[in-house]
């Protein structure tokens, strides 16, 4: 808190806040409900907010025409696994960077983030080959090794904050009474970490699931996850708002709910670590 | 025998980071190498290696598509990042008075950011459907001049793809200039009050300029975010109406996948790279100018003393 605020001026503050919160949530709240209209309510003018005849037509339609639970499978086990493997490499580097530095440590960081900003149009076309040489090409494996790949620096840098918060006398303590390097990873630094831990993974998911760069141009029709799934709503689908409105809804909710459960590390995430 | 675990534990330190650069340098130094290889030869359908030195560089700017897809980014770029981080800031202002329920909104805030970019396109696609969105509705509501349809235009399509990035983008800046303001002493504001200095003065030449930081992570957000910018081109114009929202990228993944002319895919895809690689290179050599800086400082401190 900055300064003291009267509670008049609090409450006229608070309204002014929601409105724009509203404001921007509208687009999101509009399609969810244009998922329930009928494809004439969707168009009708004036549009129908609440009272309209509510339906799931639209859902069934959408799941027959273009499979939506294989598309959520590949989701699933792309953002899952290729978070779970991004993981399992990211802690002994960020536990390394994190209580035994050099004097390199911050530059291999800084270099290590800095391949994130790079535009993945860079790389896309030799791994594009690659993946074809390999036999890679439209399959999940594929998929997770590339997330995997591209994430990575994030999930390090994540880790790397979140470590670097622990003190490192509690981990020479355990050292000291004899735990092997393992036993001192995965028993007295994760336990601790856990919170940042769940953070990172729970931003890696999203990130993962969201990734459409990648998805749109190393798969087709057998691994594609959600994102491929709408962006083959796009153009031919135009006079059917509903239809793509349930399409919408069915890619974003598992994302909408998994943040609604857990705010405080979602924002953390988002921010990628620069908010407590 | 400390010496000795010393020993291993740095050795330990290395091993667990050798699979992360494993990772970095066999993707992006070597992919990017291939990138830039190609870049200079003759590739049309698959790469071959006959060099042709900067002609694929000379053709791609004569492009009118590339043209316009590099005019695209800078408009898209700068608006996006001048308005994200002025809505950004004054959401994060109003956010800092004492709201009630301030974590659930900032939730709703950052909501548009965990959406993928594919499903904003096509909700925002939608909205600015001259027949069916905010156009539409206003007109509906009785102002029947009322236009709205950026995306329908040649012209002012490119902004219909800025109104989008903005919604995308503001409330994840909020939440990072949030935690830069919440960062500041509170006896700044105390200060400012006692000498009678009235508030946005305090906001434009205390606040802000003591919030470099969180800007700055913004900033860089912002522009990674810019560069890259392509899944939401796709999903909600696919890069027309014509030519007129193409993006680098974009044009990148057309000229491989429609045009099959690799090697000008290249040459554009090592054009997007070059800006990046010039800035990073330049931090990179800020940092070891002042670290050696640094022990100048120390070894001339020693000398003296």
């Amino acid at each position: 808190m900055a300064r003291s605020v009267t509670t008049r001026r609090k409450i006229v503050y608070t309204v002014l806040a929601w409105g724009v919160g509203l404001l921007i949530f509208f687009p999101i709240l509009w399609t969810i409900l244009t998922s329930f209209k009928t494809e004439a309510d969707a168009i009708a003018a004036p549009p129908k907010f609440l009272f309209f005849h509510w339906t799931l037509e639209n859902y069934a339609v959408v799941q027959e025409r273009s499979d939506y639970m294989r598309h959520l499978w590949n989701s699933i086990v792309i953002a899952g696994g290729s978070t779970l493997l991004g993981t399992v490499v990211a802690v002994p580097a960020a536990w390394s960077m994190a209580f035994v530095p050099s004097r390199r440590t911050k530059d291999i960081l800084m270099w290590m983030l800095s391949t994130k900003m790079l535009p993945a149009v860079g790389v896309l076309y030799p791994i594009y080959l690659m993946f074809i040489q390999l036999g890679l090409l439209d399959t999940r494996t594929g998929l997770v090794i590339v997330m995997m790949l591209i994430n990575l620096p994030i999930i390090i840098w994540m880790l790397f904050t979140y470590f670097r918060e622990i003190p490192g006398e509690i981990l020479e303590a355990a050292r000291m009474d004899g735990a092997t390097l393992r036993a001192e990873i995965l028993y007295v630094l994760t336990p601790m970490a856990l919170p940042g831990i769940a953070s990172t993974i729970l931003l890696n998911v999203i990130l993962a699931w969201n990734e459409a760069f990648w998805t749109l141009n190393l798969t087709a029709a057998n691994a594609g996850p959600l994102t491929a799934f709408i962006a083959s709503y796009s153009s031919p689908e135009g006079l059917f708002f509903a239809k793509l409105s349930a399409a919408s809804v069915m890619a974003f909710a598992p994302i909408l709910v998994l943040g609604w459960f857990s705010q405080k590390q979602l924002v953390r995430g988002l921010t990628f670590g620069a908010v407590k | 025998m400390a010496q000795a675990r010393k020993r291993r534990l740095r050795l330990s330190a290395i091993i667990g980071t050798v699979p992360m650069m494993i990772v970095a340098i066999g993707v992006y130094v070597i992919g990017i190498a291939f990138t830039v290889f190609w870049s200079f030869t003759d590739s049309k359908l698959f790469p071959n290696s006959t060099l042709v030195g900067f002609k694929q560089y000379h053709r791609l700017w004569q492009d009118d598509r590339w043209l316009v897809a590099v005019q695209n980014i800078w408009i898209f770029g700068i608006l996006l990042m001048v308005f994200a981080l002025a809505f950004g800031f004054l959401l994060a202002v109003f956010m800092d008075q004492e709201i009630r329920q301030e974590d659930l909104l900032r939730s709703i805030y950052l909501y548009p950011f965990a959406m993928s970019l594919i499903v904003t396109g096509l909700v925002w696609q939608w909205m600015l459907d001259p027949n069916f969105g905010i156009e539409h509705t206003v007109r509906s509501l009785g102002w029947a001049n009322f236009q709205f349809s950026p995306l329908v235009d040649p012209n002012t399509a490119i902004y219909g793809l800025v109104v989008a990035g903005i919604w995308q983008g503001s409330g994840v800046t909020m939440a990072i200039l949030l935690a830069g303001l919440r960062g500041i002493d509170a006896e700044i504001w105390k200060a400012a009050r006692i000498d009678g200095i009235p508030i946005w003065r305090v906001y434009i030449f205390i606040v802000i300029p003591m919030m470099r930081g969180s800007i700055g992570t913004a900033f860089v957000l912002i522009a990674v975010g810019v560069v890259r910018v392509y899944d939401l081109v796709v999903a909600m114009t696919g890069g027309g109406p014509g030519i007129s929202t193409n993006m680098p990228a974009v044009y990148v993944i057309d000229m491989i996948t429609k045009s099959y002319n690799v090697g000008q895919g290249m040459a554009a895809a090592t054009i997007m790279l070059l800006p990046v690689i010039a800035v990073i290179a330049l931090i990179g050599l800020g940092r070891i100018v002042s670290t050696r800086r640094k022990n100048a400082a120390i070894l001339r401190a020693e000398a003296t003393a």
